[in-house]
């Protein structure tokens, strides 16, 4: 079953097992309540248990293990903790935060709710996208609905609408009332974010999972998925039908989730800082991180974009997009991406070779504020070690894509 | 304990004066922005502190790091 949201030209999202089910009940906390009817106010230790017993990964794009995040804030010592729910999403190719609030607003809260009470703290943060009036929107009503019960105070930030504007660092300069973007981080901010208080920043996602995990218990939890990595993921995927949000298991076939794609098609998984492959090796494995990560590939925030045209002309427009979403205060930064898309672009012409983009790729990576220098090159340099005969193709003044019923060029 | 050259990216303008006063740990990319080659060792501490202290950001910092 599908819903569209209406609110959301093109956005489509998939009823699914687990986070999603029966999205057609609306977002509304009655609907809400009649799915989890307990409000379970979970002890810190019980909480990090069931996050541990499952291995929950946070699912920002970076997977950090959600149970070390908030041993480090537990234990940071000092003063009250700082509740984040990130909804902001400066990835513009991923939906799912937003078809979470306004699909499933109430879990997002659930979950931040019940960490905040665990931690004891009563503050909660929760940063909106810029340019998403309809998830404010859902959320602000979503917030209304439940009035005075959960004993926080909520305050609510909204995001610049740029990519680099949902790094975590980035995010506590925003609640800080200062630029919304990245600067050197000394400390994790789960030791020092916030005014220098522990901060538990964390995607909307990670909170909703938390939520079913604490109503179900981690035994129903672990119904969906694989022993390994049980439970369930979301996914924004882009490809000839439009975009949506789906849920899928942990552990599904990539050829059951997406039983379209053509093998001869180039996708990009995980985002724009994600990592490019020929759709034939995609299919061949199943959506889960630690066999995707031995093949090189990261799920990050759970993109798929399957492109329609030549994933190196494809590639370097995103490099020209990213280059230009720098936040402009890094020299390596500001100067290296716009240098690496031109490489890059020069290599889809078939007017420059492969060893300036790799000079320029490990030139930027690891000189920022942020790992915006480092994911820009990582899905660059992609590009050339999944189509290297395509590279070749190029030299010679071809390409395969234009020829191969693909449509046309992206650019 | 290693000692690390880290640079505070945002507050670097690429002045150049770290490059001139460490060479043997710090190189300059294609901007003139440093690009950090090697650790600090014993013989080098002297003259990473200098560089430290002559960035007119001071974007230039020095951390411990366990091997």
């Amino acid at each position: 079953m599908t819903t569209t949201l209406a609110t959301t030209p093109g956005l489509r999202v998939e009823t699914g097992p687990a986070l999603l089910q029966h999205v057609e009940l609306g977002p509304s906390l009655a609907a809400h309540r009649t799915l989890h009817p307990a409000r379970p106010a979970p002890r810190f230790s019980d909480l990090a248990a069931a996050v541990r017993s499952v291995g929950l990964s946070g699912r920002g794009g970076a997977a950090f293990p959600f149970a070390r995040k908030l041993v480090a804030v537990s234990t940071a010592g000092g003063r009250r903790p700082v509740v984040v729910v990130n909804l902001s999403e400066g990835e513009p190719a991923s939906s799912k935060d937003a078809a979470l609030a306004l699909t499933k607003p109430h879990l997002v809260l659930d979950g931040a709710v019940m960490v905040a009470g665990a931690l004891r703290t009563r503050e909660l943060h929760l940063v909106l996208p810029g340019e998403g009036p309809d998830v404010r929107r859902a959320v602000v009503a979503a917030l209304a609905e439940r009035g005075r019960d959960d004993r926080v105070r909520v305050r609510l930030h909204d995001a610049d609408p740029v990519f680099v504007a949902g790094q975590a660092r980035a995010v506590v300069e925003l609640m800080s009332g200062r630029p919304n973007r990245p600067v050197t981080s000394w400390q994790s901010t789960s030791v020092s974010g916030y005014r220098g208080r522990p901060t538990l920043l964390s995607n909307a996602e990670t909170y909703a999972q938390l939520a079913l995990l604490m109503h179900e218990g981690p035994a129903a939890y672990r119904r969906h998925g694989t022993p390994d990595e049980p439970g369930t993921t979301l996914l924004t995927v882009h490809d000839t039908r439009g975009s949506r949000v789906a849920e899928v298991e942990l552990g599904a076939s990539w050829s059951e989730v997406l039983p379209d794609l053509e093998p001869q098609r180039a996708v990009l998984v995980g985002g724009y800082h994600g990592t490019w492959t020929p759709a034939a090796e995609l299919l061949r494995l199943p959506v889960s991180r630690t066999a995707m990560d031995a093949r090189g590939l990261s799920l990050g925030a759970g993109v798929v974009l399957v492109s329609d045209t030549c994933p190196l002309a494809h590639a370097a427009t995103i490099a020209e997009y990213l280059a230009a979403e720098s936040a402009r205060r890094c020299g390596p930064c500001l100067n290296g991406l716009p240098a690496l898309a031109v490489a890059l672009r020069r290599v889809a012409d078939g007017v420059g070779g492969t060893g300036e983009v790799e000079r320029l790729s490990a030139l930027v990576t690891g000189r920022g504020a942020c790992a915006h220098p480092d994911g820009t090159a990582r899905m660059v340099r992609s590009a050339l070690t999944s189509f290297g005969d395509e590279v070749a193709v190029h030299a010679r003044g071809g390409c395969r894509y234009r020829r191969a019923d693909l449509g046309g060029d992206l650019s | 304990m290693t000692r690390v050259l880290v640079v505070d990216w945002p507050s670097c303008k690429g002045r150049g004066l770290c490059h001139e006063l460490l060479p043997e740990a710090i190189d300059l990319d294609d901007w003139g922005y440093p690009v950090v080659t090697s650790t600090v060792s014993d013989q080098l501490l002297v003259n990473a502190r200098k560089a430290m202290r002559a960035c007119p950001t001071l974007a230039l910092h020095l951390v411990s790091e366990r091997t």
